[in-house]
């Protein structure tokens, strides 16, 4: 049986986290949920870190590029002169792609952080799962994990 | 800090803000709702009878829709300010307001992006801004301002939103667990079936840092875009290189006194005073009085380079600002965009929360007059007297501006009854 521990404070939940550690149990039979974000506890059960970066780089870089793709290739589709300016206006396209490096990237990490936190999840919709107020420790069988 | 407030304390406060709406909300949304409709009516009957029925006219062919429209964007800025910028800062009075000026933010693009469409005309064409492979084998042309417009008002639309959204993820989460029935229910699924657990919390945290770092440019970068609709013409008054810099700072100015005129009620009406600390609000002063001074010295700077300059356009407009037709809302915008804004450099006048909504309403009022000025003045004086004229807005255009604010506080209010206005998990981390 999972054995479950509840805290109501983020450092009776360290220490007994760190002494779970320190007692040889190993990360992967370690589960946590918690009320908000503690860089201590994802430094101790997983200490790598989160592969979101990718998709933000991703995300920003074929932003970056189909922007200006698309104001250049549709400048070039129909050479119209307009104001002056060459056909290929380098300053103005920039800002098109600048913009869609923020809008493709901002979008790609969020799409990225579903994807990683297998998000959305029916389970707690289906189960009556809710959002525990309270730090979790759920320590696991060795065969459960 | 309040740190003495227990986090069971926090979810119950934050949540009983959300229960059961008063006779003072009910009529807010009333009024609200009503001035909404009004301005509805008169936009159909524009659609109906034409532009005719709007003051803008030879020379004057942007009014009051694009004031408005300018208005709008600048109000949404602070919002991305106080939530993007502050976090990247680690500003802990942030979480006093992030909520409430993200959502202020999503509400004020919304109403600004109606705004072209309802200076358009012809709206059912609206979707001629967009480029789409089209019959008539025709792309929009991305050396006009006008379409950069599009991409940063709707770039920052999208952002915005999911930046919120995140944001209320683990609170609708909370928000579920408090409510029983078919509200839970729905509160639980538009958390996505959030748990808290580690996996979700590693991949959020880093998420919210990439959002904040992807938004703060577009607190630079979204007025400058809107400035250059101006700037980038020969117009006397329009085209300076400071536009985008004076754009961007009287956004923020214009847009943190928005964020006192709806905190300072709420904190009241909620009974968040506890959560929304004094100290708080006088930091939220303090970047108002800083926005101040930096639109103030936007002021001398663009008169004394109009004067220093020695072209003769230049000087006259600016001449014609200070002394001409519209002297009167000039000098109104100055007292209250530079002038009134320097009594908070008084200790005792920045923590009075009854001085504090009185400016910010004086300072709405400039700043609206601020764009007016530039929008209408450098078009009613441009270089051959023959083409001067001067511009009256018609009872349809005040009519509908009065309907986007309708629109922007209806909007608002809704919101403080069906979300957490704080952050509940901010907080109980705070």
């Amino acid at each position: 049986m999972p054995r479950q521990l509840y805290f109501d404070t983020p450092d009776a939940f360290l220490e007994e986290l760190r002494a779970q550690l320190n007692a040889g149990i190993p990360r992967r039979r370690l589960r946590a949920r918690l009320p908000f974000h503690l860089h201590e506890a994802e430094e101790l059960l997983i200490g790598r870190p989160s592969r979101l970066r990718y998709f933000a780089l991703g995300g920003g870089l074929a932003g970056f590029g189909g922007g200006f793709l698309l104001a250049m290739l549709t400048s070039v589709d129909w050479p119209i002169v307009t104001g002056g300016k060459p056909i290929v206006s380098v300053p103005p396209f920039l800002l098109i792609g600048y913009l869609l490096t923020i809008l493709i990237g901002s979008l790609s990490c969020f799409a990225g952080f579903l994807w990683l936190s297998r998000l959305p999840d029916p389970g707690p919709l289906v189960s009556d799962d809710p959002f525990d107020p309270r730090f979790v420790l759920t320590i696991n069988d060795e065969e459960a994990s | 800090m309040n740190n003495d407030i227990s986090a069971p304390q926090v979810e119950t406060d934050v949540l009983t803000a959300m229960r059961r709406p008063g006779p003072a909300w009910l009529t807010g949304l009333g009024l609200a709702g009503l001035l909404f409709a009004g301005g509805l009516a008169l936009w159909a009957y524009q659609i109906m009878h034409g532009m005719g029925v709007a003051g803008i006219t030879h020379p004057v062919g942007w009014g009051v829709y694009i004031t408005d429209f300018v208005f709008w964007v600048g109000i949404a800025h602070s919002g991305t300010l106080i939530s993007a910028v502050l976090f990247i800062f680690r500003a802990r009075f942030r979480t006093s307001f992030n909520r409430a000026a993200e959502a202020m933010t999503i509400f004020a693009l919304m109403v600004a992006g109606l705004f072209p469409l309802i200076h358009l005309g012809r709206v059912w064409r609206f979707y001629y801004l967009f480029p789409y492979p089209n019959q008539r084998q025709l792309w929009v042309n991305f050396r006009s301002p006008l379409i950069w417009d599009v991409f940063a008002v709707s770039t920052y639309f999208l952002v915005s939103l999911v930046f919120f959204y995140v944001g209320l993820m683990p609170d609708l989460a909370i928000a579920a667990r408090h409510r029983s029935g078919r509200a839970g229910k729905l509160y639980r699924i538009l958390s996505l079936g959030w748990t808290g657990n580690l996996r979700q919390w590693r991949h959020y945290g880093r998420l919210y840092m990439f959002l904040a770092a992807f938004a703060t440019p577009l607190v630079a970068s979204v007025h400058s875009i809107v400035s250059w609709d101006f700037a980038v013409s020969i117009i006397p008054g329009w085209h300076t290189t400071i536009f985008a810099p004076y754009f961007v700072a009287g956004a923020i100015f214009s847009g943190t006194a928005m964020v006192l005129t709806l905190v300072i009620p709420m904190r009241r009406v909620l009974n968040l005073q506890e959560h929304i600390p004094i100290d708080h609000i006088e930091a939220i002063a303090k970047i108002l009085l800083l926005t101040s001074l930096i639109v103030g010295f936007s002021y001398v700077i663009e008169h004394g380079m109009a004067f220093y300059g020695e072209n003769l356009f230049e000087m006259e407009q600016f001449r014609f600002r200070a002394l001409g037709h519209y002297s009167l809302l000039f000098w109104i915008m100055i007292m209250c965009n530079a002038v009134l804004p320097l009594l908070l450099f008084i200790r005792r006048l920045r923590r009075s929360l009854a001085f504090l909504f009185v400016l910010s309403l004086l300072v709405n009022v400039g700043m609206w007059l601020e764009r007016f000025v530039i929008v209408v003045c450098s078009l009613a004086r441009d270089f051959d007297p023959y083409n001067w004229g001067n511009y009256l807005p018609s009872p349809v255009e005040c009519g509908i501006t009065l309907g986007s604010f309708g629109l922007f506080f209806a909007a608002f209010l809704v919101f403080v009854k069906t979300l957490p206005v704080l952050s509940i998990t901010e907080l109980k981390e705070r």
